[in-house]
């Protein structure tokens, strides 16, 4: 999206649905990217039978970079993501394909910038696997980028509570 | 279990409420070439990472949601005698400490402060914010306890805060 069109966003709107066909690749290309060498990621033979878990999972890491990949196709390479927080209510597997939904929760407009709080959910098979919530900050008439770091600091933890609940 | 049915806390795992109690120094630098095979991972087109800020001239960032991977030691050393901490020394420590050998997280959350660039590397340091009574699992005893832990750039100026709520616990047939 452009900084215009994000200008129109409003409460309530949805992000573009997401769908991701999760393999064995997927999963391992995920943990080692994000330099997580436990077994339960790679090792389908120790998943089931040391962590009697169904197959290898995707690691927490991965699933943040997805969460992130997500947000920002919506809201553009401008944007600036503050804060992520996931609950994994489920495993992630391969076979399963994973479908992300968002809606703007809220927003909120502070030095010159838009602050988006944006509720995720990432559902296999119909079921809710993991549930998001992520502040992703645009430029209304500063970018987020122009701030100190102390600056951007203050903002960041001022706006915190309030935004995620 | 109820509340006065808990056995107490031993006193060391009492007196790391609230203070940094495992410090990881800097394993590794960041650098592009490790950060894109993340964004591979996960399809990121944002140019942030492969380009540059739109806008900026500092150059390309590394995926705010890869934070904690700066902090991760290489899995294979030359030096066999090397000091290496796992990724979550704490958590281990923990589930030393109260006997309870399985943990799973349950919550994450990440803020996002001064972003990582290549060249860059950061230290870490883990603080136990709280850990709860012990009470009965569906897999047996169990406690559940929360874990922040904050990256600093090497000026000391903060990378990002992850914090992490676990529920750990121990089968009942383990004991």
């Amino acid at each position: 999206m452009t900084i215009k069109s994000m200008s129109a966003v409003r409460v309530g709107d949805r992000l573009p649905e997401l769908q991701v066909e999760v393999t064995a690749k997927t999963i391992i290309m995920g943990a080692t990217g994000s330099r997580d060498w436990q077994p339960i990621h790679h090792d389908r033979d120790y998943a089931r039978s040391q962590a009697g878990l169904p197959d290898i999972i995707m690691n927490n890491y991965t699933q943040a970079g997805w969460l992130s990949r997500y947000v920002s196709d919506w809201a553009g390479s401008e944007a600036r993501v503050s804060r992520l927080r996931f609950a994994m209510k489920k495993p992630i597997c391969p076979g399963g394909k994973m479908v992300f939904r968002g809606r703007v929760k809220g927003l909120t407009e502070q030095a010159g910038c838009i602050w988006f709080d944006l509720a995720i959910t990432i559902s296999v098979a119909a079921e809710v696997v993991t549930e998001s919530a992520v502040q992703v900050v645009i430029a209304a008439e500063n970018s987020p980028w122009s701030f100190t770091d102390n600056a951007w600091a203050d903002l960041l933890l001022a706006q915190g509570d309030q935004a995620m609940g | 279990m109820d509340c006065d049915s808990s056995p107490p806390l031993p006193e060391q795992v009492a007196s790391w409420v609230g203070k940094p109690v495992i410090c990881m120094d800097p394993v590794l630098v960041a650098e592009q070439g490790l950060w894109l095979n993340y964004c591979v991972a996960v399809e990121d087109r944002n140019q942030a990472y492969w380009d540059a800020v739109p806008g900026s001239e500092a150059g390309p960032i590394a995926p705010p949601a890869m934070l904690p991977s700066w902090v991760v030691d290489h899995d294979w050393h030359p030096d066999p005698g090397r000091d290496r901490k796992r990724t979550l020394e704490l958590h281990f420590l923990l589930k030393d400490e109260l006997e309870l050998p399985f943990g799973v997280v349950v919550d994450v959350e990440l803020l996002f402060f001064r972003p990582v660039r290549s060249g860059d590397s950061l230290r870490a340091e883990q603080v136990l914010v709280e850990i709860g009574e012990q009470y009965q699992t569906r897999m047996g005893p169990g406690r559940r306890w929360t874990i922040a832990v904050h990256y600093y750039h090497r000026d000391n100026q903060l990378a990002g805060i992850q914090t992490l709520k676990f529920v750990s616990y121990r089968k009942e047939a383990s004991l």
